[in-house]
């Protein structure tokens, strides 16, 4: 059990694993809704987006929340702008915007300012140095999904599940939509320090991806992809812990291997 | 005035549309010159081809597009059927849930949906005949399972107002007469039904027909409304006239969409 009660013993692990459990309640819910209404490619690219904006953060003297979610706004914004007329497809302009997001960030981190060793950081994220305001915003992140959930769930499902309806039924499907944007963009923010830009999905769609296999039920889907996020965050903890990893990594490899798990366990159950 | 008032009395539901035009953001007219009026206990069949404005009309009467002229007004609560391919089959709601969506509109966020609706959502799906599939997957059900839950849906809502959006699309023979006796017992308890189809023969059996083509052709009872020449009017050079004359058949070119 020495693996698991040493890493526990060190302060700054037991921040990183408050963290992980409070961005599991977070990024699970709103997991859960990010998938249903298809908003995962675009939850990926918002994290992506805040590349650059750590990047600049340091010689900037922004505050890095600030900082990434002025970039994951900025690029909403053009993302709205360039498929306005129609003629690029959303899913075409958010790989564009993605990559060129991750070019500019590189650009910026190794010629202009040259970060270094911090770049892997801002990209797959760190169990060093969590601060109290990444605590601070985790645990807000976590109240508002709860919060959110509880308020909006008929709002999502019914906007979600027959849009053209959704009104006839009494639902606001815009104030929804915006509501849901607008959490998504700070859980993305949250979660940038113990996964990083790059592997946001790994908390915020891998979970509630793997909990879709497993049951059909909205609440134990809710559940369920709490439940899974908070597995793998601290087994991933504990990879990095041991093998001196990023913990952005070590937690998406342990998703991954979890998706395949549920997927065989799922076929296996629908075979019988 | 608002194009699209929606009054709460389900008593005295009526449907009238004046004069109405409606456009999409990009300016194209949708529907233009439509005008009739249907009260509680009359079903209309809106017919006729795809973009003829069937959907529009609709989405007017929703509140959903604002007339550009004219009015489209709802006297009386208005709930809307999809086709059922249109909706989520993913998602994770049963056949209870979707027929607890008609409660929505009076729950408050901050509240559970409340006993008597849970009552109401079940005896609604009795009525459909779908009480033992009430714990099933939306998805899993048969196509017409599905239709006979949205109306539940829209029975739990106590609507006064129903416009279905063909809603013996994708549905089989048996679940097909289901449906049709459900909808002859909303319209005998004095609710208003827009049935919206593409096909004619379905539209006979309505109280009155509704003939749209971007524009209005015709509005009347199915055997004065349903001529060759209105007919030919609606759906252009897709008609098929058979048996002389007597009975025609729209003929759908389904097959171009689907090439990719």
């Amino acid at each position: 059990m020495r693996w698991l009660t040493d890493p526990l013993a060190v302060p700054f692990m037991q921040r990183a694993l408050l963290a992980t459990l409070l961005l599991a309640v977070a990024a699970g819910l709103l997991g859960v809704w990010i998938v249903l209404r298809r908003l995962a490619f675009f939850a990926h690219a918002v994290g992506t987006a805040t590349f650059p904006g750590l990047v600049v953060a340091g010689p900037w003297g922004l505050a890095p929340p600030v900082a990434a979610l002025g970039a994951g706004l900025g690029f909403a914004g053009l993302l709205s702008r360039m498929t306005r007329r129609g003629t690029t497809s959303a899913d075409a302009a958010t790989g564009l915007l993605l990559t060129a997001a991750l070019a500019l960030g590189a650009i910026l981190a190794s010629d202009v300012y040259r970060s270094g060793a911090g770049v892997d950081r801002l990209l797959f994220g760190t169990l060093l140095g969590l601060s109290d305001g990444d605590l601070a915003l985790a645990a807000a992140a976590a109240a508002a999904a709860v919060l959110a959930t509880a308020a909006m769930a008929r709002t999502w499902l019914a906007t979600g599940f027959d849009p053209a309806g959704a009104r006839a039924l009494g639902v606001s499907a815009a104030r929804g939509d915006w509501l849901l944007l607008a959490l998504l963009a700070m859980t993305v923010v949250a979660v940038l320090p113990a996964v990083g830009a790059l592997l946001v999905s790994t908390l915020l769609v891998v979970p509630a991806a793997t909990a879709r296999l497993l049951t059909s039920s909205l609440a134990t889907l809710l559940g369920a992809a709490v439940a899974i996020a908070a597995l793998e965050g601290v087994g991933g903890l504990l990879l990095a812990y041991h093998l001196d990893l990023p913990p952005g990594p070590a937690i998406a490899v342990i998703g991954g291997a979890g998706f395949a798990l549920a997927a065989l366990a799922s076929r296996t159950r629908a075979v019988r | 005035m608002n194009a699209s008032a929606v009054t709460a009395d389900a008593g005295a539901a009526r449907v009238e549309v004046a004069g109405l035009a409606a456009a999409y953001g990009s300016g194209d007219v949708a529907v233009r010159d439509v005008t009739f009026t249907a009260a509680g206990g009359e079903a209309v069949a809106v017919l006729g081809p795809n973009g003829g404005g069937k959907t529009t009309l609709f989405r007017a009467l929703l509140g959903e597009l604002p007339a550009t002229t004219g009015s489209a007004r709802a006297h009386g609560t208005i709930a809307y059927v999809p086709q059922t391919e249109r909706s989520r089959l993913d998602f994770p709601v049963s056949a209870l849930d979707v027929a607890l969506m008609g409660a929505y509109a009076r729950t408050p966020w901050y509240r559970r949906i409340a006993g008597a609706d849970r009552t109401l959502a079940r005896a609604a799906l009795q009525r459909v005949g779908l009480a033992e599939r009430a714990g099933t997957r939306f998805g899993a059900l048969s196509g017409g399972q599905r239709q006979r839950a949205l109306i539940a849906r829209a029975l739990v809502q106590d609507a006064g107002i129903v416009l279905l959006d063909e809603p013996f699309a994708g549905v089989d023979r048996s679940s097909e007469e289901a449906v049709m006796s459900i909808l002859d017992e909303l319209r005998a308890e004095g609710r208003v039904l827009l049935i919206a189809t593409h096909d004619i023969e379905q539209a006979r059996r309505w109280d009155q027909v509704l003939c749209l083509s971007t524009t209005q052709v015709a509005y009347g009872p199915p055997a004065q409304t349903l001529t060759t020449t209105v007919l030919e009017s609606t759906y252009g050079a897709e008609i098929v006239v058979i048996d002389g004359g007597e009975r025609a058949i729209a003929v759908q070119h389904h097959s171009h969409s689907h090439s990719s």
